[in-house]
């Protein structure tokens, strides 16, 4: 049996058939072939999989894709290119922040909800918002450097209108 | 030091973009036409024998395409680690395990695996699978597995029941004679926990059978030759018909699946072949944890004397490890332990006794470090201990004992580089070990304390095993250059590096370098990524095949410039007269004087030719050497400890790329910071892992990262390419020690136990309160 979701996702309205039981994570990845988010546990216990939607930070693999319905959603595939990189990606390419790369997606996401919310994040702030993505790679210390560059290159930038 | 135009610069990683914008592939993203998904069915006992087993039910249902079991699947015992294809003769490799056997050995062993058209299917079919067991006896713990009340896990055992595999042994000088000339002595047994390596992308395949007979393994293996090689001796098929290959990133692997310690690839080949179609099998977060690969746990004894004067004079350390169900590297994990531990330290006589044992447990095998931390642990902790006791400040003990240059060690190679006593002071200085003594007040609730442990490792898997690299270096057509590489990148910046060193080697720009890596068809056999090897050994195998296509050229180029090749060099990707500028000028006003790689190549072509270099290397190996620092807090209330800072300074000779070498030891101190204060398997009395989940197993995130501080000392290693060493493990290597070390200096209190968890440290503190 299945539904079909309607939402926007990295800004386009988008359609699709799921069952009720599917997860946004099984949705994005299986549905829409967007594999960037990624999958560690499926338990909500480590970040990999973490979408913004509407503003937040999630882990997509606890969200039950019809919660979705309506609703605003952006993925790691919708913030930048490679003709325009969203600043975190930029500093995280830049600061060595990357290792594995299975974490970043999700390490990105989180970011960018913080930095979306708060453009001058204090070190505490920054941990505390990627306290919930697990990196086994890098001990996390580019990945702070990473971010707060992010924040600052956000900052100096000028703002934007309209 | 040499500057280089390309080694020794932080160039951005290759797979930087790929992986900061979602696109790189993963072994888990990988998606084909017809493709099943496979599910395992694992044991409940720790130990049984299977009585029956009945697929029926579970392949009558819709959807379900294959059931396999130990009745249809190959017979053929193998060792998944990469061990079994490089164990050196007269040694032979271990293979003590089947896809599916009729006995289990631990609880989450496989017993029998499903094909359905999604993972839900398969799920569901696995509970229709019927299977009496009769249960037979476990045992956990590896002091009691060789005794003899207890059951045996496997009946092959040469060295003694449960022994798994043979001892290492290793000797010099005169022990009992050493220990007589002491004037101090120390002795104490040390034991360490069951660490894994929780790399973020779960142990994963997807496996391809083609109808004209060959196999493809999409896999998350760091060992894709070795790989290969396993799986079609448990097959029989020829290796040239299975391609093995990561896609070509890996989430990880910290030494979990070099070759693979999970059986996702032989389970996904096997049903793939029954199924008839793809087979796509990724492995649970919980079956990762109980059913790949952990680190050793284990008892340490240390004897060590000493001199009045400090100056070490007799050794004699032995180590028990749990290896669990079956072997993996359980005989080259106390090797490693005893060769790293002896090492260290001139000291003329010396005696180690190293073995693992079976138990009823997941199966340990290569964890970064592969032993060494376990055995570092102890070491450093008996050299503080010593220190105490000779009345001798343990930074100055350490910088009078440690080996140099020449000094006789029990390896068979040399060490031709040391910058350890470097590494010490700088760290010492960093750190402000000065302060030592002044940290605490009479009546402070939080106890500060500053310690020390140092260690060495290695840059390659040989004399453990056999060890060598190739590599293939293509010139293409219009002069850029192709390298390819059987080693993976998980996540160590290998795609890079190697490129780098290319560049450097070859006088080309980056720029014009593409790498192909970990991919059986594609690139000559390597051992893999481990032992801290990649950048060393397949360093050196770039290096010889950069020196290969080379030759070609100048010799090619030195008929067209009329001089002798030996006045040749490459610049910037031009072929120039040594003594004049090579410069960027087509036209044709003058005589040719130099020549573009990329106009040579054309040249070439127009004449039906390729330059092709082939790089064959048997390496040596070379020891990098670390001291870290840490500063700690043990709030004596409740128990808790904070590590608060660590200062790594590493001698890993000559830097190629110094951001990914910072970014190797911050994490592997992490890792480091997690064993010694709050990472740990358990289990019940039922042989179930306690701490199977990320939320039960106490992985440092990001608010525990203490102020971390890399420094590197960098050396010149005459055996590595342009002077490196390795470094990958080196992190996790003496961070335990350095911390365990520092609580003693604020408590007083010597655990001789990790992880230093709240409860135990409250139990100690109150117990002498
Ligand atoms: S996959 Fe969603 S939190 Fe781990
Ligand atoms: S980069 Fe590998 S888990 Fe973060």
């Amino acid at each position: 049996m299945s539904v079909i979701l309607t939402f926007t996702l990295n800004g386009e309205i988008t359609e699709v058939a799921v069952s009720p039981s599917d997860t946004l994570l099984d949705i994005l990845r299986d549905k829409l072939n967007l594999v960037g988010s990624k999958k560690g546990c499926g338990k909500g216990e480590c970040g990999a999989c973490t979408v913004i939607m509407n503003g937040e930070a999630v882990n997509s693999c606890l969200v039950p894709a019809l919660k979705a319905s309506g609703a605003n959603v952006e993925t790691i595939e919708g913030i930048g290119s490679v003709e325009k990189f969203h600043p975190l990606q930029e500093s995280f390419m830049d600061l060595g922040a990357i290792q594995c790369g299975f974490c970043t997606p999700g390490m990105i996401m989180s970011s960018k909800a913080l930095l979306d919310k708060n453009p001058n994040p204090a070190r505490e702030d920054v941990r505390e918002a990627i306290s919930g993505n697990i990196c086994r790679c890098t001990g996390y210390v580019k990945i702070e450097e990473a971010v707060l560059d992010a924040a600052k290159k956000l900052q100096e930038r000028p703002a934007r209108r309209g | 030091m040499k500057n280089y135009n390309v080694v020794g610069h932080s160039v951005r990683r290759f797979d930087a973009v790929e992986k900061a914008t979602g696109t790189a592939t993963f072994t888990t993203d990988i998606k084909l036409p017809g493709m099943l998904y496979g599910k395992v069915l694992r044991s409940p006992h720790p130990h049984a024998r299977i009585i029956s087993i009945d697929t029926t039910e579970a392949e009558k249902m819709p959807g379900v395409k294959a059931a396999a079991t130990y009745k249809n699947t190959p017979r053929v015992k193998y060792n998944g680690a990469a061990t079994s294809m490089i164990t050196l003769p007269p040694m032979a490799p271990v293979e003590d395990q089947y896809v599916f056997d009729n006995v289990v050995r631990y609880v989450g062993d496989e017993v029998a695996a499903v094909a359905a058209i999604s993972e839900a299917v398969a799920e569901a079919a696995l509970k229709l699978i019927k299977v009496e067991y009769e249960a037979l006896p476990a045992v956990y713990d590896p002091l009691e597995a060789v005794s003899p009340a207890t059951p045996e896990v496997h009946k092959e055992c040469r060295e003694g029941k449960n022994i798994s595999g043979d001892l290492t042994k290793l000797n010099m000088g005169d022990v009992e004679k050493g220990f007589a000339e002491c004037d101090v002595v120390i002795e104490d047994t040390f034991k360490v926990p069951v660490q894994k390596q929780v790399q973020m992308e779960t142990q994963s395949a997807v496996a391809q059978v083609g109808l004209d007979g060959k196999i493809t393994v999409w896999s998350t293996t760091q060992a894709p030759h070795p790989c290969k090689m396993i799986l079609s001796k448990v097959f029989n098929i020829p290796q040239s018909k299975l391609r093995v290959l990561n896609p070509p990133y890996i989430g990880g692997g910290f030494g979990v699946r070099i070759g693979f310690s999970g059986k996702a690839e032989p389970i996904a080949v096997a049903l793939s072949m029954l199924a008839k179609r793809p087979v796509k099998v990724v492995y649970t977060r919980e079956e990762d944890f109980i059913a790949s690969d952990t680190r050793h746990a284990g008892y340490i004894t240390v004897k060590l004397g000493a001199k009045k004067d400090g100056a070490f004079h007799c050794i004699d350390m032995n180590a028990t490890l749990n290896t669990g169900a079956y072997a993996s590297w359980g005989v080259e994990a106390p090797a490693v332990l005893g060769c790293m531990g002896l090492a260290v330290y001139r000291i003329p006589n010396q005696n180690y006794i190293g073995r693992s044992v079976y138990t009823n447990t997941t199966p340990a095998g290569a964890m970064r470090g592969f032993g060494n931390p376990q055995g570092i642990f102890a070491l450093e902790s008996a050299v503080d201990m010593i220190a105490e006791k000779l009345g001798m400040d343990p930074v100055e003990l350490r910088l009078k004992n440690i080996i140099q240059v020449g000094d006789p060690w029990v390896l068979p190679y040399q060490c031709a580089s040391t910058g350890l006593a470097e590494c010490i002071e700088r760290g010492a200085k960093s750190i402000g070990w000065e302060r030592r003594s002044k940290l605490n007040r009479p009546g402070d609730k939080i106890l500060r304390g500053i310690g020390i442990g140092v260690g060495t490792h290695c840059s390659n898997a040989w004399p453990w095993f056999g060890d060598y690299s190739n590599a293939y270096v293509t010139v293409h057509q219009d002069g850029s250059v192709h390298l390819a590489t059987g080693v993976p990148d998980m996540g160590t910046g290998t795609s890079t590096t190697l490129p780098q060193i290319l560049a450097e080697a070859l006088g080309v720009e980056l720029e014009s370098v593409s790498i192909t890596f970990a991919d059986t068809q594609a690139t000559p056999f390597e051992i893999g990524s481990h032992a801290s090897r990649t950048c060393y050994c397949a360093g050196n195998a770039v290096v010889a095949a950069a020196q290969d296509v080379r030759k070609q050229l100048l010799d090619y180029a030195a008929e067209l410039l009329k001089v002798p090749p030996e006045k040749l060099d490459i610049k910037n990707s031009i072929i120039y007269i040594m003594g004049e500028t090579a410069v960027d000028c087509s036209c044709s006003c003058a005589p040719v004087r130099q020549i573009s790689l990329k106009e040579i190549a054309w040249r070439a072509h127009q004449q039906n030719k390729q330059f092709i270099g082939v790089g064959r290397i048997i390496p040596e190996n070379a020891p990098p050497w670390h001291a870290h620092l840490a500063e700690v807090e043990v709030d004596t209330e409740t128990g808790q400890v904070r590590v608060i800072k660590v200062v790594a300074a590493h001698d890993a000779g000559k830097v190629i790329n110094p951001v990914i070498v910072e970014g190797q030891i911050q994490g592997g101190v992490l890792q480091g910071v997690g064993y010694a204060i709050s990472e740990e398997i358990r289990y019940n009395d039922k042989g179930k892992q306690l701490h199977d989940a990320f939320h039960k197993y106490m992985l440092p995130t990001a608010e525990d990262v203490p102020e971390m501080e890399a420094i590197i000392v960098e050396t010149n290693e005459p055996t590595g390419p342009f002077g490196a060493k390795g470094v990958g493990e080196c992190g996790m290597v003496p961070t335990a020690p350095a911390i365990t070390n520092a609580f003693y200096n604020a408590t007083g209190i010597r655990l001789k136990e990790i992880p230093l968890t709240q409860e135990k440290v409250f139990m100690a503190l109150k117990e002498r309160a």
